[in-house]
């Protein structure tokens, strides 16, 4: 009996091992390739690690585009997203927890619609809009969706986060002639860490992913972000794919290190996600 | 009291404002605009059905990127879908290193679309690629994937199969919803495990997956965009040509923002004809099962 325990237990970890790395088998490829010393012809047969390792593609890459610049601008978007993500969408889904049963499944209609809605259906009449607004090719027109909190998910995971404070704490606190925004900052917001971490380590990966926006938004190329700059690269040097693996690993490493910080909330038995 | 419900309503606002700013008003926007000639610089002239009649007469690529759009989404989105649930249901109980695994399953769904764009263009480079000399070292020569008009699409299919993390993560929750006790009740009465999947997970599961699937088909849609943009701009022969990425050419390559408008609205109304589909073949599978 125990022999088959151990059995099972032992080709479920296989299992899993293989189905593990095949899901990230095209990662390790890219930073295998990033290494590679420039100049060499491509190898013949597949080379999991390079011989020698070279680090330059990754100074080449910020020489050849203003990598620095990018990555500047990038975290200048985030910068200001983040702060606004966090307080239009903790206010909304703080006081959608505390409407009347009715009007909370009536806003969680809204926002699973929202999260329908085709984005690529909107590009078009927003740059008509932005240009009117003269936003086109400034910052704002990037950073507009943290006004609605970045994503309609965001306000849910806040809605579900304070929907389990008890109704008693905010009832004393308002008898106690607290305004709603003090209970949201002293009471709602301190019990929610785990969701704040969460819902910045997310519109962090948002707005360094994005890449439409800043495509069909920023003209000038001082003001290009990563993605955008990424993309020029390719066009600058097309089958130079040592740099551009080195500079694609560039774009990758803090998201991964950021989803390191929260996984833990991510697959927690008692997590974030386990109120859908 | 009265004023706290107030204030509550004020903290919604910015929200909702948002949401009409950037979501209502660009809708009503683009079905206006749908009907007019326009080019940003001089003000929209009014033209009536006739954008749908030139793009019906002239445009030859736009049958070709809905059909491809189509096909898209009829092989990714059942493989997707289904890659998540074996994967949700293979990682769902909590055992050591199951953190790790789920994670590495994540990741690739993490990574920003212009550097996943680039690895997989360089993943299926017909002779440097890793994919390919993987291929050759177990004696199967590879095709030119995004080179050859029959590979071109199923190697973007393939390259948004991995990007599954987020009908795993929404999977998972719904299996941990499940109460313990059902299972027990059906282990007590001697149930198989294909039994416990098939009476209580699947059915329990459903409405996740009817959502999932919804949300999948326009997820699916719309993230052709940058794979086509960066990897083949459409080619080869159109093979790649997908319905956001016409648009995107139309509107702002050639400054179509009349006819743009009117394919966007194209696109929403294929988009809501195949949700609608999915949503009562799906409801009517269920009420079939509901007899056995």
């Amino acid at each position: 009996m125990r022999m088959i325990r151990r059995i099972r237990t032992i080709s479920y970890h296989l299992a899993a091992i293989l189905v593990s790395s095949v899901s990230v088998i095209a990662m390790i490829w890219v930073i295998s390739a990033s290494l590679r010393q420039p100049g060499l012809p491509p190898p013949p047969v597949i080379e999991w690690i390079p011989n020698p390792i070279s680090w330059s593609n990754y100074q080449r890459a910020f020489e050849l585009i203003p990598l620095g610049q990018y990555l500047l601008n990038s975290l200048l978007v985030i910068g200001m997203a983040i702060p606004l993500t966090l307080v239009t969408a903790s206010w909304a889904g703080f006081a959608m927890a505390q409407f009347t049963q009715g009007t909370q499944n009536r806003l969680i209609l809204l926002a699973i619609i929202l999260l329908m809605i085709p984005v690529t259906s909107l590009w078009l009449a927003r740059f008509v809009l932005f240009s009117r607004l003269g936003w086109i090719d400034t910052i704002w027109a990037i950073i507009a969706p943290a006004m609605m909190g970045s994503s309609p998910l965001f306000i849910l995971l806040f809605y579900w986060t304070f929907r389990r404070i008890p109704k008693e704490l905010y009832e004393s606190a308002v008898l106690d002639g607290a305004m709603a925004i003090q209970i949201w900052r002293v009471i709602a917001m301190p019990l929610a860490k785990p969701t704040i971490v969460t819902v910045m380590v997310l519109t962090f990966i948002l707005y360094w992913s994005d890449f439409i926006s800043p495509l069909l938004y920023i003209k000038s190329t001082e003001k290009y972000t990563l993605s955008v700059g990424l993309q020029m690269l390719q066009q600058l040097d097309r089958s130079n794919w040592p740099l551009l693996m080195a500079a694609s690993v560039v774009m990758i490493t803090p998201i991964v290190l950021l989803f390191g910080l929260i996984q833990r909330y991510f697959w927690s038995e008692k997590g974030i996600f386990n109120n859908l | 009291m009265l004023n706290y419900r107030r204030t509550l309503r004020w903290m919604l606002l910015p929200y909702l404002m948002g949401t009409v700013i950037l979501i209502v008003i660009p809708a009503i926007v683009t079905l206006i605009l749908a009907f007019t000639q326009y080019d940003l610089l001089s003000p929209p002239s009014w033209y009536g059905f006739n954008n749908f009649r030139d793009l019906a007469q002239f445009d030859d690529i736009l049958p070709r990127a809905m059909l491809n759009s189509l096909l898209f989404v009829l092989l990714a989105v059942p493989l997707r879908i289904l890659g998540a649930l074996a994967l949700a249901l293979f990682l769902e109980h909590r055992r050591r290193g199951v953190g790790l695994y789920r994670t590495a399953v994540y990741l690739p769904t993490l990574i920003p679309d212009v550097a996943y764009a680039l690895i997989w263009l360089w993943v299926f480079n017909p002779i440097y690629g890793p994919l390919n000399q993987v291929l050759e070292a177990i004696g199967i020569e590879g095709p030119g994937w995004l080179t050859d008009a029959r590979f071109a699409l199923p190697a973007i299919v393939l390259m948004s199969v991995f990007q599954i993390g987020e009908g795993f993560v929404v999977l998972l929750a719904g299996l941990h919803n499940i109460p313990r006790d059902y299972y027990d009740v059906a282990a007590v009465d001697g149930g198989t495990g294909w039994q416990k999947f098939r009476y209580i997970t699947f059915p329990l599961l459903r409405p996740w997956l009817i959502l999932l699937t919804l949300r999948d088909v326009l997820l699916t849609t719309q993230n052709t965009f940058t794979p086509a943009y960066i990897m083949t701009g459409g080619d080869p022969y159109y093979a790649t040509m997908f319905l956001p990425l016409h648009i995107y050419k139309e509107t702002f390559e050639d400054f179509r923002y009349g006819s743009g408008a009117t394919m966007t609205v194209l696109m929403i109304c294929g988009v809501s004809v195949i949700l609608i589909t999915v949503f009562v073949v799906l409801k009517g599978w269920r009420n079939q099962n509901a007899y056995d």
